[in-house]
């Protein structure tokens, strides 16, 4: 075995940098000069180039065998399938703790307080969703909720997703709730009798319990017949009530945490359409639900409700 | 499964209309199967699904889906490769997989077979420089970004490679070129 001469070992790479197509025209010219002078080199280079040529059939052969189209087919309805799973999410902090984003293609599918880490997410517990932390998109959306937390927006005007509601009845419970405006209050009686199912109270508070878009569907506004907040995500009442502040709803701290019916306007459904004061007549002990309370005066005008011609609120507002 | 399948999001219903076919005969170069190169190139592409938001309006889409082809296939070897030796059955599948074989190549006989088997043969990293660059001529600074190089050393292993392939067929008549450019 002969070895090369220094000169061929060190124009090797150019020699095959310029038989492959792959040399800059300096190197296509020192190339060129040696391999005039030098027999093995130009054979070497014939080679090359042979080779180079041998794969340009390869680079030009049509695809091989396997069915590209049909492949293309399957991958259209796989991508349509993870379509119709995917759920992008973030955990944003916010002033009532770390909170879960997360929307699919149709819209927001879970605002969810996380206690106990993600991993205790239902995202992660519920059959066919391909979870995804994302979430550019779902920024903007927190930005809205912070301002709403803060005071300074009244509407959360997303699109929803209720694929983690576990039934028709608990989606018809969800839009019910959704219909109470901001700084109003219901009750789990009053929400059973807006659906005609005025016997299904408790099916109402599982599946307000159960809300996946707590503060969006505002699940806070809906208390016990009597004013009790009762429960919040699990035993959350301090929740409720720093929601409800939000909104102006005044509450009362004894054993347990309640409505300040005092501090409210009551709306007992009538044919003029008028709202009072709690003190006008008995309307006071008329059950929640029933009767709707509403933190402020502008908020019962803006469903069009008119001041009670009897107790004047527009007169002796509430302070 | 019907024809009528809709993905219903046209701006990532082009990108598969543009690319698949590309990266599928990429990934069909790569694998040893047809159905493995079909896995593989859904993988690929619902990969870049979950991963469409992250694309600037600027990105070479077509360098970003080789890049992501190129990982795929690269898991898709190493957990083959765990498989294997989980099942102890390495040598089996080398011996089907042999083109090296004197039999093999006086059956083949053909330089580009025996040109293709070289490419096969070659080191993981090596075979997938070469397939992107010369089979569809990619850049060397992509080629560096899908291995996780420097362009240089992308250019290093087409060389390398190309040195091999040369090897393999010495003592072959190639086809006639002319003899400069």
């Amino acid at each position: 075995m002969t070895t090369k001469p220094r000169q061929c070992v060190a124009i090797e790479p150019d020699l095959i940098a310029a038989a492959t197509g792959e040399a800059v025209p300096a190197a296509r010219e020192r190339v060129a000069a040696h391999v005039a002078g030098c027999t093995s080199c130009r054979d070497d280079f014939a080679r090359y180039r042979a080779v180079d040529a041998v794969v340009g059939t390869l680079r030009a052969d049509p695809a091989p065998p396997g069915d590209a189209e049909a492949a293309r087919r399957r991958l259209i309805a796989r991508l349509a399938d993870l379509k119709t799973r995917l759920v992008s999410y973030r955990v944003f902090p916010s002033p009532l703790g770390p909170i879960l984003l997360a929307a699919s293609e149709h819209g927001v599918a879970l605002v969810e307080y996380l206690r106990g880490g993600l991993s205790r997410s239902r995202l992660f517990t519920m059959a066919g969703i391909d979870p995804q932390e994302d979430g550019g998109e779902l920024e903007r959306l927190h930005g809205e909720l912070l301002e709403y937390l803060a005071g300074r927006r009244t509407r959360l005007e997303w699109p929803l997703d209720l694929r983690f509601a576990r039934s028709d009845f608990e989606r018809a419970v969800l839009q019910a709730t959704s219909a109470v405006p901001y700084g109003a209050v219901s009750s789990y009686t009053g929400i059973a009798g807006d659906l005609g199912k005025p016997s299904a109270v408790r099916a109402v508070a599982q599946a307000l319990r159960h809300n996946p878009v707590p503060i969006v569907i505002p699940c806070h506004r809906i208390v016990g017949v009597g004013g009790d907040l009762v429960g919040y995500a699990g035993d959350r009442i301090g929740l409720k009530e720093r929601l409800l502040a939000v909104e102006g709803v005044p509450t009362l701290h004894g054993r347990t945490s309640r409505i300040e019916r005092r501090g409210m306007y009551h709306y007992d459904p009538n044919p003029d359409r008028q709202y009072c004061l709690p003190t006008c007549g008995t309307i006071l002990e008329r059950p929640i639900g029933q009767v709707k309370l509403f933190a402020r005066r502008e908020l019962a005008e803006a469903i069009g409700l008119e001041p009670c011609a009897d107790c004047r609120p527009d007169l002796h507002p509430l302070s | 499964m019907g024809e009528a399948v809709q993905l219903d999001d046209p701006a990532f219903e082009a990108v598969v209309a543009t690319h698949h076919g590309e990266i599928y005969r990429y990934l069909r170069r790569l694998a040893y199967r047809g159905a493995e190169a079909d896995d593989l190139s859904q993988e690929t592409f619902l990969r870049a699904y979950r991963a469409r938001h992250r694309l600037t309006p600027d990105a070479n889409v077509r360098a970003w889906l080789f890049t992501i082809a190129t990982n795929v296939f690269r898991n898709h070897v190493r957990s083959e490769r765990r498989r294997r030796v989980a099942h102890a059955s390495l040598q089996v599948t080398r011996r089907e997989l042999d083109l090296d074989g004197p039999e093999a190549a006086v059956l083949a006989g053909e330089v580009r077979t025996l040109t293709e088997a070289a490419i096969r043969r070659l080191p993981l990293k090596q075979r997938l420089a070469f397939t992107l660059r010369k089979l569809h001529e990619l850049d060397y600074e992509l080629i560096g970004q899908s291995l996780d190089c420097s362009a240089e050393s992308a250019r290093a292993h087409v060389f390398q490679a190309l040195r091999k392939i040369r090897t393999t067929l010495n003592g072959h008549v190639l086809p006639p070129t002319e003899s400069t450019r």
